[in-house]
């Protein structure tokens, strides 16, 4: 029986909800803001986190990254700034006599144009000992053929992506093919500057398997002598891969490594990488949270208003209600019915589009990008934290409501019914 | 003077009532000894501020006095807690008041049945009796109307047909037909003696409509929160007691 009155006491909840359709609908709307912004940075937050540790997790935990200048994002010929160690043959040997070194695997890198038939695209080069790439990026395999060898100059492995690129629907290249790379430098002769390009013939040795690393699966790999001359190093390496013996020594050996070469030399670990960029990637989404967070309060008061006014403007009817033998728990129940309808709505309705909106912005980083922007960031949803955010939505529109519930139960049915 | 109901459907005791409004203590009832039987019906009139609504409002258990003692059926409403009045006024009493007070957005029906919701009847008998009352009130065909739609005699009925809902022993009226034309005046006039003498309830009307009064079957009347006078109407239970009798036992201490 009890059951009954309170299904029959939430009916008339839903009737006056539903009179003041509009008001409801806009706080409705206000706390679907809330609920939306919540989950779609939430979604897209851990969608972020996933892309980056696969992205940089391909690379074995053991695998240390020196580079010539401090700032990993800033070495290169561009940078001109003096503060920088030169890597040679010489720097290589010292590198591996460090205690905890298994190996250094110098590299030389560059973005070059490859041809193959009638298509063309630009792709990154990484020259090195290929019998090493294995200590690098422990899951690389061959889909097809064989690595270049260190004395093969004219051979070139080509990565998932560069054989497989998404708008073309038959392979770019295939082993044993012949495909063509065009560098193009800029070289200043008597004053005037001019832009060189250089064209050289590879022969396609073998193909890699899928990664799902962009950075590894649109690379292409030819031979560290071979790098040398189409880039015109000279000698001086891009960077060398410090090899481990165990990921636990990589703190002592890049400390060993910044006291020999001081400063002026970058040393990171991708794993180091991935908890830097994760924690940066953590606070900028704390911060969006707290955003979010604050909207839902937002939606809080405007639940608060919203109910207010309605208490308001309905005295007369809740003054009838007392005077007719309606409690002030059945009068509280009916006023926290409504507060409590609109944050379920707004809290199912918010998930919905929290998710839509997650994916839709992804869509538009994407497009922004341009053609090439295939970014395989995927918005990553868990389970308990969309349960928290409804539940924290529904409980918001709750104590939201207490006030005016209070309000409404404790009216005097004499001063309520007088009021004109 | 006893506690105990000796068949008095209401009893009041020396009831007083005042109010502070800013500096000034408003004197709205300054002590009202009153009996009413069962089934009676009675009018309050009286000039406006004399307290009429005050003493109505008292009788109906939604305001309290600031001394004496109202019993209704025997039992004394001032003692009792909240949640137990508005079980009292659920079960015991019908309100009529002169704006109808009626929800616009709920149908007819709906508006009928708001009492017996929290009375707890089941759905079935409460369908049962809004069709009945309906019929009673003659409003069968506009169950599923908005009171809006309805002219001023027929919310007033539909109100009456919400205050018989629950089958209270007492109608409480206040103004009934003060928003009224005297044609239909006279009609809910015509209902609520109906309602009397059918369905057996005590009605107390608080009016300013002579006429109505008239027809009641005592009419009281207040001034400056006392009963200044009182005699019976036509529609006495008892026409042979001598009013001035009555009299004698009702009034200021």
């Amino acid at each position: 029986m009890i059951t009954m009155v309170v299904l029959d006491v939430i009916g008339l909840s839903f009737a006056a909800l539903k009179e003041r359709r509009l008001r409801s609908g806009l706080t409705v709307l206000m706390v679907i803001i809330g609920v939306a912004l919540m989950t779609s940075i939430n979604g897209l937050g851990g969608g972020m986190n996933n892309y980056i540790s696969e992205q940089l997790g391909t690379l074995g935990a053991n695998v240390l990254v020196i580079t010539p200048s401090a700032n990993l994002f800033q070495h290169g010929p561009e940078q001109q700034s003096g503060m920088q160690t030169k890597l040679t043959a010489q720097s290589v040997r010292t590198i591996e006599r460090i205690h905890g070194v298994k190996y250094a695997v110098p590299y030389f890198s560059g973005s070059v144009t490859l041809r193959s038939g009638g298509s063309e695209r630009t792709v990154a080069v990484l020259g090195l000992d290929q019998s090493k790439l294995v200590y690098i990026a422990p899951k690389a395999s061959l889909e097809s053929g064989s690595f270049v060898s260190t004395g093969d100059s004219s051979g070139i492995v080509l990565g998932y992506g560069v054989v497989h690129p998404s708008n073309l629907d038959r392979p770019f290249a295939e082993t044993g093919q012949t495909v063509f790379v065009e560098f193009s430098k800029v070289e200043t002769q008597g004053g005037i500057e001019k832009i060189v390009t250089k064209r050289k013939a590879f022969q396609v040795r073998g193909t890699l398997s899928e990664l799902g690393s962009q950075q590894i699966d649109s690379q292409v790999f030819i031979s560290l002598a071979a790098a040398n001359a189409l880039f015109e190093k000279t000698g001086s390496y891009d960077g060398i891969y410090g090899i481990t013996s165990s990921s636990d020594d990589n703190d002592k050996v890049e400390a060993n490594i910044t006291k020999f070469y001081g400063k002026n030399i970058g040393v990171m670990s991708p794993k180091s990488m991935v908890s830097t960029i994760e924690e940066l990637m953590g606070t900028f989404m704390s911060f969006l949270s707290a955003i979010a967070a604050v909207s839902m309060f937002v939606g809080a008061v405007g639940i608060i208003t919203t109910l207010y006014t309605s208490v308001m403007e309905r005295t007369r009817e809740i003054g009838l209600l007392k005077a007719i033998g309606y409690t002030r728990e059945t009068v509280l129940l009916m006023f926290l019915t409504e507060s409590f309808t609109i944050g379920l709505l707004g809290g199912l309705l918010g998930l919905a589009f929290g998710v839509a909106g997650a994916y839709a912005l992804i869509g538009m980083i994407s497009g922004m990008m341009g053609e090439g922007g295939s970014m395989a960031i995927v918005p990553s949803f868990v389970a308990t934290d969309l349960v928290e955010v409804f539940l924290l939505a529904c409980a918001l529109s709750v104590v939201a409501g207490l006030y005016p519930a209070w309000r409404a139960s404790t009216l005097s049915p004499i001063t309520a019914l007088k009021k004109e | 003077m006893t506690d105990q109901g000796d068949g008095f459907a209401i009893q009041t005791y020396d009831l007083k009532k005042t109010y502070a409004m800013g500096l000034v203590t408003v004197y709205a009832l300054r002590g009202i000894d009153l009996r009413i039987r069962h089934g009676e019906m009675v009018s309050i009139v009286g000039p406006s501020g004399s307290g009429k609504s005050t003493l109505l409002n008292m009788l109906g258990a939604l305001d309290s006095p600031t001394s004496g003692r109202i019993l209704i059926d025997g039992a004394d409403v001032t003692r009792l807690s909240d949640r137990a009045l508005s079980r009292f006024r659920n079960k015991k009493i019908g309100f009529v008041f002169q704006s109808y007070n009626l929800i616009d957005r709920s149908k007819v029906a709906k508006n009928v049945e708001l009492p017996a919701i929290v009375a707890g009847m089941p759905k079935k008998t409460r369908n049962r009796r809004i069709h009945e009352l309906l019929d009673l009130v003659g409003l069968g065909d506009k169950a599923s109307r908005r009171p809006n739609a309805l002219s001023g005699g027929e919310q007033q009925r539909v109100a009456i047909a919400r205050a018989l809902i629950n089958d209270p022993a007492f109608i409480l009226a206040d103004e009934p037909t003060g928003n009224l034309d005297s044609k239909t005046g006279e009609e809910i006039q015509n209902l609520l003696l109906r309602v009397n003498e059918e369905k057996k309830a005590t009605i107390v009307i608080v009016t300013h409509n002579l006429e109505l009064a008239e027809r009641t079957g005592r009419i009281l009347h207040l001034r400056d929160g006392i009963v200044e006078k009182e005699r019976a109407g036509l529609h006495s239970q008892d026409q042979v007691r001598d009013p001035d009798l009555d009299t004698v036992t009702i009034g200021g201490t």
